[in-house]
């Protein structure tokens, strides 16, 4: 896209990592110059204005200055002055980074709203959670390359885990764990802080088989559960545990 | 899109406490102090009469030049008066000095004067500078006189009026005097200098608000910078919208120090006001200029580059004279070309110009050199932002 291609700018709207408002205007000025700078017509632009306000919840907030907001407020500021122009592609990223509970549910709300209107978002996220509950296609980008794409369900049978199960042990000895490996089906078994994580491949069954050994055996334990994979764990499968810098 | 960014732009910068120091309450506080320490300085600078004496000997009565010098310098009625002279025997010269009624006296021997003092102090360096000076002056008009006797001799007229000669070398020695009075006694004191480049100071400081405002349209430097650039807005409208709201808040600032320094330090520009507020104006654009210059080339943050603005702005200042006007003098002789570069120097030179020269053209000099400051500056801008393409933001 050239600079001046602003045919296609005009369709565009940017929620940037870094919160990108000025400080010397309020929650109102801030939406209306960034919103100003697609919207031309006034009465055009306070409706936009007042729809963005009450997408992101700042209706309170209105003569507010940024650093009078707290940072999940600042956030949604930050994304109201993305969206107010009413895009038809959003490019939102990392947009509830260190943002309290509330916040960060009336931001996914608000982009639930924004999908619902028409809009397509591209979502940039570390938060596996948030890609289940918002995301209709999902990339997984590791060092600038695509590992896997997809829906969520295909993106889970490429991990190639059929089922995990947790188990909450006061003490297992490692022979223990050892045997647990061996038994059928089981990929991987990890035992960290009195939680133990048994990963299957395939098959069925496999939480009453390890009901059996665990009752056989008379090692106690405090709750047991199995789930499917969630993307988290998919995530980790396709992009490795090893740490990041 | 130009007026609505004009008016955010405009907004942010009043409303910027740092930009509203460094712009508006820093000069006048500056300002405050000036006035504070230079008024002092001159009012102790007046001086006071001092009392001397001369020894009224065969050869003071024959050195027509001493007696009308000191006669002048003693007049009650010379605004100027220095001394308090009075015209005594050795003797009594001696005994007015040992009771310290006087600062000191003079005996001449033949036409050589002997300054006689008891202390060293302000009144007695003063009463010998005086003195030396009459001395250097008699010596050029004997010289002089000499050579104009020796060339009407040389052109074989040997009736020569000495008298007539003698009064019209004095008399050219006076005028020449009298001018350089004229032009020193131009009311150009040392808080006027001091004004004069807190103003080139304040105009300089104005490239604060122009780096701030063009910083916000550049994605590389703030956040705000890549909204700016995503959004479908054409980059020259924005900048310059954004260059008018900083150009005209500077303009705001000066007005508020110069309604300052002219209502509450009483300071007085003269009747040239007008021509001062104009050079002014010129300085503000060149250092706003200057601000978005460095704004656009250095890819620092914004707070190293308002760091070296205001150090380049300091040190403008300073070697235009802020701290003492010698060190213009020195720049001049020495290194000429860097007051020929230095904006601040170009501004308090037209601002002196006013004061030094009876024409226009130095003022007007100063003025167009700001102008092609400027220009230079805009352009190498200009050229940086069309360069400028972000693979990523």
């Amino acid at each position: 896209m050239k600079p001046d291609a602003y045919d296609i700018k005009s369709k565009l709207g940017v929620v940037f990592q870094d919160v990108a408002v000025f400080e010397e205007l309020t929650v109102y000025e801030n939406i209306d110059y960034f919103c100003g700078l697609y919207i031309k017509d006034r009465k055009t632009r306070k409706q936009y204005i007042e729809e963005a306000i009450e997408l992101v919840g700042l209706e309170e907030f209105r003569k507010f200055y940024p650093k009078q907001l707290s940072g999940g407020l600042l956030r949604r500021l930050n994304i109201a002055c993305g969206i107010a122009h009413k895009p038809e592609l959003i490019f939102l990223d990392e947009p509830t980074v260190a943002v309290d509970p509330q916040s960060r549910n009336n931001i996914l709300e608000g982009i639930k709203k924004l999908r619902d209107r028409g809009a397509t978002i591209i979502y940039t996220t570390h938060y596996m959670e948030e890609v289940e509950i918002i995301c209709d296609r999902i990339i997984i980008l590791d060092k600038g390359k695509i590992l896997a794409s997809g829906t969520s369900n295909q993106l889970k049978e490429l991990a190639k885990i059929e089922e995990k199960v947790t188990v909450e042990i006061n003490d297992l000895e490692e022979k223990e764990k050892d045997k647990i490996q061996k038994l059928s089906n089981v990929d991987q078994v990890t035992y960290n802080g009195n939680v133990l994580i048994v990963t299957y491949k395939k098959g069925q069954n496999n939480l009453s088989q390890l009901i059996d050994y665990l009752n056989n055996k008379s090692i106690k334990y405090n709750k047991i559960y199995s789930e499917r994979p969630t993307l988290n764990d998919v995530f980790l499968e396709l992009t490795g545990k090893e740490l990041r810098d | 899109m130009f007026i609505h960014n004009f008016k955010y732009a405009f907004k942010t910068l009043f409303r910027n406490k740092m930009l509203i120091f460094w712009t508006f309450a820093f000069p006048i506080i500056l300002g405050t102090f000036f006035n504070l320490a230079f008024s002092n300085i001159e009012n102790s600078e007046k001086l006071k009469i001092i009392d001397i004496a001369i020894v009224n000997n065969e050869d003071f009565q024959n050195n027509e030049m001493f007696k009308e010098a000191f006669k002048n310098l003693s007049d009650e009625k010379n605004e100027d008066r220095l001394f308090n002279t009075q015209y005594v025997t050795e003797e009594k010269a001696k005994e007015l000095l040992e009771n310290n009624e006087i600062t000191g006296y003079i005996i001449l021997d033949e036409e050589t004067p002997k300054v006689v003092v008891n202390t060293s102090g302000i009144n007695e360096t003063i009463f010998k500078y005086v003195t030396e000076e009459i001395t250097q002056t008699a010596e050029i008009v004997k010289t002089m006189a000499q050579e104009e006797i020796a060339k009407e001799m040389m052109a074989g007229n040997y009736q020569i009026d000495y008298q007539k000669i003698y009064q019209n070398i004095q008399d050219r020695v006076q005028n020449q005097e009298a001018n350089i009075k004229n032009v020193s006694n131009s009311n150009l004191s040392y808080t006027m200098i001091e004004f004069y480049t807190l103003i080139a100071m304040a105009c300089l400081y104005g490239g604060i608000l122009g780096m701030v405002a063009i910083n916000q349209n550049l994605p590389n430097m703030s956040s705000n910078g890549k909204r700016v650039a995503v959004s479908p807005t054409v980059k020259g409208k924005l900048v310059l919208s954004s260059v008018l709201a900083s150009y005209i808040t500077q303009l705001i600032g000066l007005l508020l120090l110069f309604l300052y320094t002219i209502f509450v330090l009483k300071v007085d520009y003269g009747d040239n006001l007008p021509l001062i507020i104009t050079l002014a104006m010129t300085g503000s654009l060149a250092g706003l200029t200057m601000g978005i210059a460095i704004g656009t080339l250095l890819k620092s943050n914004e707070n190293v580059k308002t760091g070296i603005l205001i150090s380049i702005t300091m040190l403008g200042c300073f070697l235009s004279g802020m701290m003492g006007i010698t060190m213009k003098y020195i720049v001049d002789k020495n290194i000429p070309i860097i007051n020929k570069i230095n904006p601040a120097s170009m501004i308090t030179d037209g601002f002196y110009s006013l004061y030094y020269y009876d024409t226009l053209d130095r003022y007007f000099l100063n003025v167009g050199s700001l102008l092609i400051f400027a220009f230079i500056m805009i352009s190498i801008s200009y050229l940086s932002l069309r360069r400028q393409k972000y693979d990523s933001i």
